[in-house]
């Protein structure tokens, strides 16, 4: 059985709701940024009174909207009424998508305060923003930072290394790149590769034999 | 160093730089300050195991002002490059740096946007340490050739590079 946390090909976008089951005792809730606020305000009331995470994830591709922001609401129910439901925690997920090119949804700082580094380090990551966030500021990159690290589409190396040749000597991308400093071919050094990695060893094969 | 033996009062003769770089090599306080897992291996040589007080580097002191040798232990992010910056410039002269591990020599395998590829691009580095992680052993050969350095004359830090 294929895994459900194989992630998309290049340029498609997923919707993780399509492709994973519910979990046990996790109810999964997708809802428009429009009824964000009123959706987490009566499942406040209904007694989530702790919000564990509030996460987010980039699809890049999808349209129309590209982001998800997550929220992670448990409730420890005191008002069971049998004796298995005293202490059994229900959990809850509500998925909202935004989308650019101004990803943006309420705070919910007022209602669970826990809300309020989580959401400053998905502004700082993803660049969503939170409408009525007291206090809207950078949380782990540093204040003057550009750019938001943790999007698909943000180069690993930083913007400015991106296009600088990395210090390995025998990766893929140096080897399409040319002739390496070492006076190896382009071919020899794809072969030494596969070797090394035990991989395309037949491949490797017939190439020596049709040279 | 001369001892003479011939007079009837043993005494010693010296110049006051030999006693000095002897004083200093035989008492390099570290800074207290961990960056990441090299941290725990340079724990580890505090210990009784390694004991890093044999040469004298027992004393890890929180305040940089009392330090004399900042250990880079791990790979340091961007953000806490300025504080780095900071904590070295804080120390007295002379001073002296030890990169310890890979990241903190190269960036290591932390080639991204979020960490300083070698720390010698934000404070001068004396020794380079390699391993992911280093043992306290090679912690131990870091602090005894910066004693090496500070015996055959070198003073650390900025003069030394003069």
């Amino acid at each position: 059985m294929p895994s459900s946390q194989t992630p998309p090909a290049g340029g498609t976008a997923l919707d993780p709701t399509a492709v994973r089951p519910d979990i046990d005792d996790a109810r999964i809730l997708r809802v428009a940024p429009a009824e964000l606020r009123a959706t987490l305000e009566r499942l406040k009331g209904e007694g989530f009174a702790m919000l564990l995470d509030v996460g987010a994830a980039d699809y890049p591709g999808r349209e129309p909207a590209r982001f998800d922001v997550v929220y992670h609401l448990l409730r420890l129910d005191a008002r069971a009424t049998t004796i298995a439901g005293v202490g059994t925690p229900e959990r809850v997920r509500v998925l909202c998508a935004v989308g650019e090119p101004d990803p943006v949804v309420p705070t919910v700082t007022d209602l669970w305060p826990s809300a309020d580094w989580a959401e400053r380090e998905i502004y700082d990551l993803y660049g969503v923003r939170f409408d009525g966030h007291p206090d809207l500021r950078r949380i782990q990159m540093p204040d003057d930072w550009e750019g938001y690290p943790l999007r698909k589409d943000y180069p690993l190396r930083g913007p400015a290394r991106e296009r600088t040749p990395r210090p390995s000597f025998a990766l893929k991308s140096n080897v399409a790149a040319g002739t390496p400093a070492s006076g190896k071919t382009a071919a020899a050094l794809q072969r030494q590769i596969a070797q090394a990695r035990g991989q395309n060893a037949v491949n490797v094969k017939t190439e020596d034999k049709n040279p | 160093m001369a001892i003479g033996s011939d007079s009837p009062g043993d005494f010693l003769l010296t110049t006051v730089d030999s006693v000095a770089r002897w004083a200093q090599s035989s008492s390099v306080w570290p800074l207290t300050m961990g960056l990441a897992c090299c941290a725990i291996e340079m724990m580890t040589a505090t210990a009784p195991e390694y004991d890093i007080a044999r040469l004298g580097s027992e004393v890890f002191r929180a305040s940089p002002r009392q330090a004399d040798l900042m250990i880079v232990s791990g790979r340091l992010a961007k953000k806490m490059a300025p504080v780095i910056k900071r904590l070295y410039d804080q120390m007295a002269e002379p001073k002296w740096v030890i990169s310890m591990g890979a990241c903190a020599s190269s960036g290591g395998i932390f080639d991204n946007y979020a960490i300083v590829q070698g720390v010698d691009t934000v404070i001068p580095v004396d020794v380079y340490m390699p391993g992911c992680p280093p043992t306290p052993d090679g912690l131990l050969y870091a602090v005894n050739l910066i004693q090496q350095q500070i015996k055959q004359g070198g003073r650390g830090g900025i003069l030394a590079r003069a």
